[in-house]
């Protein structure tokens, strides 16, 4: 029966390496991020989740961008300024390059990542500020499974995944890599369930995510999404726990979808 | 001696009242107002039995009243926004011509 299940999840994953039917270019979701402070929910930064296209001499590509702000009420006390972005073949969804860079209340991190697909390798490059201002960089090559992505793209190919098929309690593994480390995401299915949302009741598969390994993530099923039961599955919700408190992500907006 | 613990305990927390108002986490100062009130209202109610006057009590209503009125202000005015995304946007645009020098050199494999 475990094999059975393992070989119909192999075959539902290697269907979705075909085709991007959720995604499309030039969509628009903004969030609000809130944490929980002692009972009180808290809006503290924006979210947003952009895509675009790219085109170089030879291809074209999806650049898949997110980026959290913190509010102007936070900027003198914790100031954010992040960017993630990954630049993803258009049609998979298979990512090539990946960069973060990160400005979090004075600390600097910029990291890059190089996918080859064809060695499974990725370069990396991890840039750092030193307390005089100067940076350093630190270059490295990792070895991927074949599978692996980083964590913009996979937030993407989430969304392309075909929930309709699976049933409650069906769970599906993604190999992440972050902070030039793979990890294991585990993606669990738990049903359907309508909730109210800026853009209106949607009815949303519910999910559960847990990292093998690490307990970043709190709790069992403390950890959720919410995408919307149709053809474009915009992330409506997202709740989360970590060792330091506990927050929530909500959409505002939803702007240049796909169906 | 109760009347002395309640006007220490209002104090307290109508000036860590204050503090919280003054700072983003305004919306927490509403416990320590709360407390103080009610801190407040006991004080007052103590001094009138004990036909004695406490001018202790104006101090706490008037802390209270100041992180009140900052709190609802803060509330009401200080809507969502976004701070200045200047620096932010200048390294987006950067790092969009530093990748598209980048995926010059990848071979994309279309169907991968």
């Amino acid at each position: 029966m475990k094999h059975f299940i393992f070989a119909c999840l192999a075959l539902i994953s290697l269907n979705n390496f075909a085709q991007n039917k959720t995604i499309a270019t030039g969509e628009k979701l903004i969030f609000t991020a809130a944490y929980n402070m002692s009972g009180l929910l808290t809006d503290i930064a924006q979210v947003k989740m952009e895509t675009s296209e790219v085109k170089t001499s030879k291809s074209t590509l999806l650049r898949l961008k997110c980026t959290a702000t913190t509010y102007k009420k936070w900027d003198n006390f914790f100031k954010i300024r992040d960017l993630y972005e990954s630049y993803v073949n258009p049609k998979t969804l298979t990512p090539y390059l990946y960069k973060r860079d990160i400005n979090e209340g004075g600390y600097y991190k910029f990291m890059q990542y190089k996918f080859n697909h064809k060695s499974n390798t990725v370069k990396s490059l991890k840039r750092k500020k030193r307390k005089d201002g100067e940076t350093w960089d630190e270059n490295k090559v990792v070895n991927i499974g074949a599978s692996t992505k980083d964590f913009v793209s996979t937030l993407y190919h989430i969304r392309n995944l075909d929930i309709h098929k699976a049933s409650p309690g069906d769970q599906q593994s993604f190999k992440v890599l972050f902070d030039n480390k793979e990890t294991t995401i585990v993606l669990k299915y738990i049903g359907k369930e309508t909730i109210s949302t800026k853009i209106g009741r949607k009815e949303c598969y519910k999910l559960a995510i847990s990292i093998k390994g690490s307990d970043v993530l709190k709790g069992k099923n403390d950890n959720l999404l919410w995408l919307t039961a149709d053809a474009n599955k915009v992330p409506v919700y997202v709740k989360f726990k970590i060792p330091v408190g506990n927050g929530e992500l909500k959409i505002e907006s939803a702007t240049g979808l796909k169906n | 001696m109760s009347k002395k613990l309640f006007i220490i305990l209002g104090f307290i927390t109508a000036i860590i009242a204050v503090i919280l108002a003054v700072t983003p986490l305004s919306n927490l100062a509403i416990l320590p107002i709360g407390v103080a009130f009610v801190c407040g209202l006991i004080v007052f109610f103590i001094s009138k039995k004990q036909n004695t006057k406490t001018k202790t009590i104006q101090y706490i209503f008037l802390l209270v009243i100041i992180s009140l009125g900052l709190t609802i202000y803060k509330g009401v005015f200080n809507a969502k926004e976004v701070g200045n995304t200047e620096e932010l946007e200048i390294r987006e645009e950067e790092n969009l011509e530093d990748s598209k020098e980048i995926l010059e050199d990848i071979e994309i494999d279309e169907d991968f």
